[in-house]
């Protein structure tokens, strides 16, 4: 559990000021060096993406196939983390470059941008935690905190966990479709309609793409198609995996906390960082590693200053990891394999309905 | 890396139809198209407008002239119109109206750019951009054109002002036009006096165009006029009261002319075209300004206050927002001229084109957004 300091409002508004300088301190410093590193990790992306297709030209020679499918699923976790996922929050906007613009970018992934930009930029980043607000805690299916209400459905949730794992782009692209309301009658068809059509669309694509195309293309330059579509596949299991596993450390560790409704009630700025600093949890790891979980690894920072670019953070929690302990807040990292162990255990705990003693 | 001729690229154009219709769908994407077109030629784009510095010619001491050949994406411009150069500098993508001088049948432009000390964009320009060179052009504004009527014109500029009125007089005198043209520049020194040599030989050419310059800098005694701009400058121009006046120059100079053509009753109508320096000063007290909306063709009065989201809801307008404090970048939208000011921090922004988050925005002076 963690042991925080109760701040007075004072001090929260003397600790919001203090993000909010280091905020502004970064911001006026972005230039050159940020846009460069943008640009080669896109370059990195169309590297990985196309030397790995080239190679699953090559057939189901174990060598060349098995690294045609990393290098492709190398590709796509970058395009979806450290380029997407980052681009699509405004990092670059500053840059003023439309290929780089949050809100036109669109990813190699089966969510539409659209909604991701607003199940994600919007509800998780503001609500950040909050049951009943932020549905990414446990994303409808999982019961990650004692807080939140028992279900029968959940008894079975390590299955439902892996499950979403296995196919957690799509897990992330249908929430936004609110499944669960308009299956309750509080959201009407009619409503969803045009959602749907635009995640069919988006669907449509991403799988003729891979999962089309490229395999056409093998037989029509007489290659094994059937390699080729299962290079594709697996390339996207590995980036789901990973992305999944990033994502769980990132506020379902067993020191993030979870807050009520109630207490967000006209919540000050020093009030919104002091619940990003207590919901989030950072993995340590170095420089590639970081890269890899589009410094998702850095969740803190992402959630303090999700506008600012990610290749920054590591700079930044030096700062942000010396002002929490100067005010006394925990501030939660560890390496991937413990912090993910200690979420596994939460899906594992709180399987179960609570017994009536500790209610 | 140029692996295909010029002429060859402008003509690829139409053949990239196909990927243009991918592109729009969202089967393919455009940044990676690019990406490859770049490769066979450095101005080569699927819909973006590129061009390449074709010549570049000193006109004025401060002033460069500069020849580009579009690509074939470029839908052309009428003389009199000004187009956005985007220029990248530190990592930002920076873009700068320049008026045209000359619209080439052969589809080169020119335009001519002046020297702006502690400017970000122009001195670069001036210094380090090379023929060959390729740089982004956007959209074509501007409404200046040459009156139909064939009566005297009589064509006013304060400094860079010149260039619209250039483009304008070169197109009308090689069609022939036969009244009496008078073209009064105003600058500051000497040397400032834009494109002398080819006025001086349009002069001699033309019976019918005369060409003079005032110096507004104190204490420095030439050729005609001295003095910032004033009725008596008019004074010996024929029939000043048939001519069509057309102005251009910094706003203080675009006023004065306006006062004074209502005053003198001049018939037609009074084309003027005025920069604005953008507003930089700190000062936050509460003042009215101006907020255009360009996209739903929308003009109001607003206060320097509020939010651009709330004061845009105040007048009907829906924007997409999400939460309203900062956050989540829903309600990013392009900032088409003017400043605002950062509610949070206080820093003010005032690029064209550049991405700003209304709900945390101000407007600092009279703005325009793409709302």
């Amino acid at each position: 559990m963690r042991r925080d300091r109760e701040l007075s409002l004072d001090e929260m508004n003397a600790f919001g000021s203090e993000l909010d300088a280091l905020r502004q301190r970064t911001l006026a410093d972005l230039g050159e060096a940020d846009a460069r590193y943008i640009r080669r990790i896109r370059a990195a992306v169309r590297f990985c993406c196309w030397s790995g297709r080239g190679l699953l030209m090559l057939g189901w020679f174990p060598p060349s196939w098995l690294l045609g499918t990393l290098l492709l699923g190398l590709g796509k976790i970058l395009e979806n983390m450290e380029l997407g996922h980052n681009v699509m929050h405004g990092q670059y906007d500053w840059m003023n470059d439309p290929e780089f613009a949050g809100r036109s970018y669109e990813w190699d992934i089966a969510g539409p941008s659209d909604f991701w930009r607003h199940t994600h930029n919007h509800v998780h980043h503001t609500w950040t935690n909050v049951l009943g607000m932020d549905d990414d805690v446990g994303y409808g299916v999982v019961r990650l905190f004692p807080e939140q209400r028992w279900k029968p459905f959940y008894r079975w949730q390590p299955l439902w966990v892996t499950l979403q794992a296995l196919l957690f782009q799509y897990s992330v692209a249908i929430q936004h479709l609110r499944l669960d309301k308009v299956y309750k009658g509080k959201l009407s068809k009619a409503e969803v309609r045009p959602l749907i059509k635009q995640f069919n669309a988006k669907i449509l694509r991403q799988w003729g793409k891979d999962y089309l195309f490229f395999p056409l293309l093998a037989l029509l330059i007489g290659a094994n198609a059937l390699a080729v579509l299962a290079g594709n596949v697996l390339a996207n299991l590995i980036r789901n995996l990973w992305t999944f596993t990033v994502i769980f450390c990132g506020h379902f560790t067993e020191q993030a906390a979870v807050f009520s409704k109630e207490s967000v009630v006209g919540e000050s700025r020093g009030h919104w960082y002091l619940r990003q600093l207590r919901g989030s949890s950072n993995l340590n790891g170095g420089p590639l590693f970081h890269i890899l979980t589009g410094n998702l690894s850095h969740q803190i920072e992402h959630h303090l200053f999700p506008d600012l670019p990610a290749r920054r953070y590591a700079t930044l929690a030096v700062e942000v990891r010396e002002i929490a302990e100067r005010y006394g807040q925990v501030y939660n990292n560890g390496s991937l394999w413990s912090q993910f162990s200690t979420v596994l255990r939460r899906i594992w705990i709180y399987r179960r309905r609570p017994s009536l003693a500790s209610c | 890396m140029t692996l295909i001729p010029f002429a060859w690229m402008r003509g690829c154009t139409r053949l990239l139809a196909p990927l243009r219709v991918l592109a729009a769908q969202g089967w393919l994407r455009e940044s990676d198209v690019d990406a490859g077109l770049k490769l066979l030629h450095p101005a080569l784009r699927l819909n973006r407008v590129f061009a390449q510095v074709v010549q570049r010619q000193w006109v004025a001491d401060d002033m460069l002239e500069l020849t580009l050949q579009a690509n074939g994406n470029w839908r052309g411009a009428q003389p009199g119109q000004h187009l956005q150069l985007f220029l990248e500098r530190n990592g930002v993508r920076l873009s700068r109206s320049y008026s045209l001088t000359a619209v080439q049948p052969n589809g080169c432009v020119q335009i001519a750019i002046k020297h702006q000390a502690g400017g970000r964009v122009s001195p670069y320009l001036l210094e380090h951009l090379a023929v060959g060179d390729v740089l982004e052009l956007g959209p074509v504004y501007g409404e200046l054109s040459w009156p139909e009527a064939h009566e005297g014109v009589l064509l006013l500029a304060a400094g860079s002002g010149i260039t619209p009125l250039l483009g304008l007089l070169r197109s009308a005198l090689a069609q022939g036009f036969s009244a009496p043209i008078t073209l009064l520049h105003y600058v500051r020194e000497q040397g400032q006096r834009g494109f002398v040599a080819e006025l001086q030989a349009l002069q001699a050419q033309h019976s019918n165009l005369q060409v003079r310059w005032s110096l507004t800098a104190a204490g420095v005694g030439s050729e005609g006029s001295v003095g910032r701009f004033t009725d008596k400058h008019l004074a010996d121009i024929a029939q000043l009261d048939q001519r069509r006046v057309l102005a251009c120059g910094p706003a203080d100079f675009v006023a004065q002319v306006q006062q004074w053509w209502q005053a003198a009753k001049l018939p037609g109508a009074l084309q003027v075209e005025a920069f604005t320096a953008p507003v930089l000063r700190a000062d936050v007290s509460l003042r009215e300004v101006r907020l255009g909306f360009t996209r739903s063709h929308q003009q109001a009065t607003a206060n320097n206050q509020l939010s651009l989201l709330e004061q845009a809801e105040a007048h009907g307008l829906k924007p997409a927002h999400g939460c309203r404090q900062g956050i989540c970048a829903s309600c990013t939208c392009t900032l088409l001229s003017g400043t605002v000011r950062d509610l949070r921090s206080g820093a003010l922004f005032s690029e064209p084109g550049q991405p700003i988050r209304l709900c945390v925005s101000a407007p600092h002076s009279d703005v325009d957004i793409d709302l």
